[in-house]
C-alpha cells in the first residue's frame, strides 16, 4: 500500500486535485482496515503528532508564502511560483492523514489562481502592468526623498521618506481626471448665532426714575448707574448740603424720607429729588431706615461711618411714584415747603 | 451578468430598503402632470424646484447619492408628488443653466442621482489653486489599478500596492486615519468603488471594481495619460486599456457596461 501511494506521487500529475482527494479516501481505509497490520514503524510514523504538526506547518509556511508574495510570483522574471510547486511536491510525499491532504488542496487552489493569473498576463496584448514599478513610479512622483545606497525594497519605511504634502500632489495632479461638482458651501458661513450681551445696565438707568408704587420702603441701598453728568453731581452734592444742615439742625429728630424729597409745587422736581438722594444712598454718604412707625427716614452718614457702610450688605430697592401717589403724600404728611429748593431759588 | 447580479446580493442591505420605500412611488403619467401643474401656481412650482436644488447641493457635499425615495419623502412631499418629473426636469435645468453641473443618475433601477461638473477639465494640472483633498489622490490610484488590471482587482492587490506607498489598512494612517474604512465604506458609500464579496472563498475574501460614481465622474483616458506620464511610455502601448479609455470616454451616461 505504501508502495502504491509512492507510485502515485511520482506519477500522477501536479496540476489537478483528484489524486490527493482519492488519497485521502485509501488513507481512511487503510487507517480504519489497518488497525494492527503493517510494520510497527510505518505505523508510528504514520501517526507520530510532532512530524504531522512539521508537515502542516510547512505547508502552511508555503501558503502564506505565495499569499504575502503574490506580487513577487506573478512578476514574469522569476520562476518562484514553480519553485513552491516542487517543494509542495517533496512534502506531498510525507502526508498521511486528511489534515495535511487538505492543506496540500489548499496550497494547490492558491497556486492555481496565481498560475491563472500569470497565463492571462503571457496572452495579454500590449505592455502588462506592473503595481510594483506603479508604486515606485508615484513614490519618486509625490517626491519621496530616498536615502542613499542601495537599500532592499521589501523593507518599508527604510528606503526614504515621504514630505508632507506627497498625497496633496497626487491630488493635484488627479484633480483633472475627474468631473467632480465641487462641493457647495455658503461664502460667508452662516452667522453664529450667540446670546444677546446681558443689558441689565440698560435697564437699570431706565429704571432709575422708577415705575411701581411701593408704600413699604425697606431700608436698602440702591444700586444704579448715574449719569456722569456734571450737573447731577452738583445737585447730589447740594442736597446732601441741605440734608446734612437739616441733620445738624437737629441730629435727635429724624428726617422724613417722603418730607425731604417731596417739593409740593412741582412733581416734576420731586422726582429729581428722589433720583438725586438715591445717589446718595448709593454712594454710601446716607442712609435710609425705618423708624418706629415703620416710616422710611434718611440721615446723612457720619464721617467715619462711610467705611462700615461699604462692608454692609447691599441692598437694593426701586422707588417709583406717580402724581396720584405724590399728592396723596402730601395731604398725608401735610407738606407745605420744599425741604430742597430748585436750583433756580438756591441762594448761596 | 453573473457579476451584475452579485452586485445586487452583496450591496449593502440598505439597498433592498430602498426598493421597498420607492415601489411606493410610481412615475407620474404626463397627463397627471399637466392636471397637477394647473392646480398650482408657479411660485409654488418654482419653491419646491428651489428646494430640491438645495437639497441635491448639500447631499453633494458629502459626496452621498441622492435617492429618489428621500428625495420624494423629505423634499417633495405628497402635495407635489404628482408633478415629480417637472420638478426635476427644472432642477436639471437649474444645476446646467446656474451652477455648470449635470444631475446624473448613476443607478436607473435603484433612482440614485449624483451631481458632476459639466465643464470640460483643464489639461494636467489646474491653474486654479484650491485646496486639495488628499483622499481624492488615494481614490485616484485605486481606481488607476483597477482600470489597468482590467477592471476587477483582488483587494489584495489593493493593499499590498497601497502598503509600497506607506499606506497600511491595519495602521492609522496620518492623512487618511482609518484607511480600511475610507476604501471599503466611504469610498464605497460614495460609489466610486465596488466592494463585492468572491463567493466560495475561504476566508472570504473580496474584489474592487469600479463604482457607479467612477463611471460617469473618471475620465480613463485621463487616468492612462497620467500613466503615460508616470511611466515614461506611451499610453497606446496599453493597447487594451486605450481601447477601453477611449470607446467609453465619450458616453457620458452611465451604462451598466460590464468592466471585463
Amino acid at each position: 500500500m505504501d508502495k502504491r501511494r509512492g507510485g502515485n506521487d511520482d506519477e500522477s500529475p501536479r496540476q489537478n486535485g483528484a489524486p490527493a482527494v482519492r488519497r485521502k479516501g485509501d488513507q481512511q481505509q487503510s487507517d480504519g482496515g489497518d488497525g494492527g497490520l503493517g510494520p510497527a514503524d510505518l505505523h508510528d510514523e504514520d501517526n507520530d503528532p510532532g512530524l504531522r504538526r512539521e508537515i502542516r506547518s510547512k505547508y502552511r509556511d508555503l501558503i502564506n508564502s505565495v499569499q504575502q508574495n503574490r506580487e513577487d510570483m506573478l512578476s514574469p522574471s522569476n520562476n518562484r511560483l514553480t519553485e513552491v510547486l516542487e517543494e509542495a511536491n517533496k512534502l506531498f510525499k510525507d502526508v498521511r492523514q486528511a489534515r495535511e491532504a487538505a492543506l496540500d488542496a489548499q496550497l494547490l487552489v492558491v497556486a492555481t489562481d496565481l498560475g491563472k493569473e500569470k497565463a492571462s498576463q503571457l496572452f495579454a496584448e500590449g505592455t502588462a502592468f506592473d503595481p510594483s514599478a506603479f508604486a515606485e513610479h508615484l513614490l519618486s512622483f509625490m517626491g519621496l526623498n530616498r536615502l542613499e545606497d542601495g537599500e532592499d525594497e521589501q523593507q518599508n519605511g527604510a528606503d526614504g521618506y515621504l514630505p508632507q504634502d506627497a498625497w496633496h500632489r497626487v491630488a493635484r495632479r488627479a484633480e483633472c481626471c475627474f468631473r467632480t461638482a465641487p462641493s457647495f458651501h455658503y461664502m460667508m458661513g452662516s452667522f453664529h448665532a450667540e446670546p444677546p450681551p446681558p443689558k441689565q445696565r440698560i435697564e437699570r438707568q431706565r429704571k432709575a426714575p422708577g415705575k411701581e408704587a411701593k408704600r413699604i420702603m425697606p431700608t436698602q441701598l440702591k444700586k444704579m448707574e448715574g449719569s456722569h453728568q456734571e450737573a447731577t453731581e452738583k445737585e447730589v452734592e447740594r442736597i446732601l448740603g441741605y440734608l446734612k444742615s437739616y441733620y445738624q439742625d437737629d441730629p435727635t429728630s429724624p428726617i422724613s424720607y417722603y418730607e425731604f424729597v417731596i417739593n409740593p409745587d412741582s412733581f416734576s422736581r420731586t422726582v429729581e429729588n428722589i433720583f438725586h438722594t438715591s445717589f446718595l444712598v448709593r454712594d454710601g454718604l446716607a442712609r435710609m431706615y425705618l423708624d418706629d412707625d415703620k416710616l422710611p427716614c434718611i440721615a446723612p452718614v457720619e464721617e467715619g461711618e462711610v467705611e462700615a457702610g461699604g462692608t454692609q450688605s447691599r441692598k437694593q430697592c426701586i422707588v417709583s411714584i406717580s402724581p396720584k401717589t405724590w399728592k396723596e403724600l402730601i395731604d398725608a404728611f401735610d407738606i407745605r415747603d420744599t425741604m430742597i429748593h430748585p436750583p433756580s431759588t438756591q441762594n448761596e | 451578468m453573473a457579476q451584475r447580479k452579485r452586485l445586487s446580493n452583496t450591496q449593502s442591505s440598505s439597498q433592498s430598503k430602498e426598493e421597498d420605500e420607492d415601489t411606493t412611488f410610481t412615475q407620474p403619467s404626463t397627463s397627471q402632470v399637466q392636471r397637477g401643474l394647473e392646480k398650482l401656481s408657479s411660485a409654488q412650482v418654482d419653491q419646491k424646484t428651489a428646494e430640491v436644488v438645495q437639497y441635491f447641493l448639500v447631499r453633494d457635499q458629502k459626496k452621498i447619492p441622492v435617492r429618489r425615495a428621500d428625495l420624494v419623502k423629505q423634499v417633495v412631499q405628497k402635495e407635489y408628488r404628482n408633478i415629480y418629473p417637472e420638478i426635476m426636469k427644472r432642477a436639471a435645468r437649474t444645476f446646467d443653466e446656474v451652477f455648470g453641473l449635470k444631475m446624473v443618475e448613476i443607478d436607473a433601477k435603484n433612482h440614485m442621482y449624483i451631481l458632476i461638473n459639466k465643464l470640460e477639465t483643464v489639461e494636467g494640472e489646474s491653474p486654479i489653486n484650491s485646496p486639495t483633498n488628499p483622499k481624492m489622490g488615494l481614490l485616484f490610484v485605486i481606481l488607476s489599478l483597477i482600470f489597468m488590471k482590467g477592471g476587477t482587482v483582488r483587494e489584495n492587490l489593493i493593499w499590498n500596492t497601497l502598503k509600497k506607498l506607506r499606506v497600511d489598512p491595519g495602521e492609522k494612517h496620518d492623512e487618511f486615519g482609518d484607511v480600511k474604512r475610507v476604501v471599503t465604506d466611504e469610498f464605497v458609500r460614495q460609489r466610486y468603488l465596488e466592494y463585492v464579496k468572491i463567493p466560495h472563498t475561504e476566508p472570504v475574501e473580496y474584489e474592487f471594481r469600479w463604482g457607479q460614481r467612477a463611471d460617469v465622474e473618471v475620465s480613463k483616458a485621463k487616468i492612462l495619460e497620467f500613466m503615460g506620464q508616470l511611466h515614461d511610455q506611451d499610453p497606446q502601448g496599453w493597447s487594451q486599456q486605450y481601447r477601453e479609455a477611449h470607446s467609453t470616454s465619450n458616453t457620458s451616461q452611465a451604462s451598466t457596461s460590464s468592466q471585463r
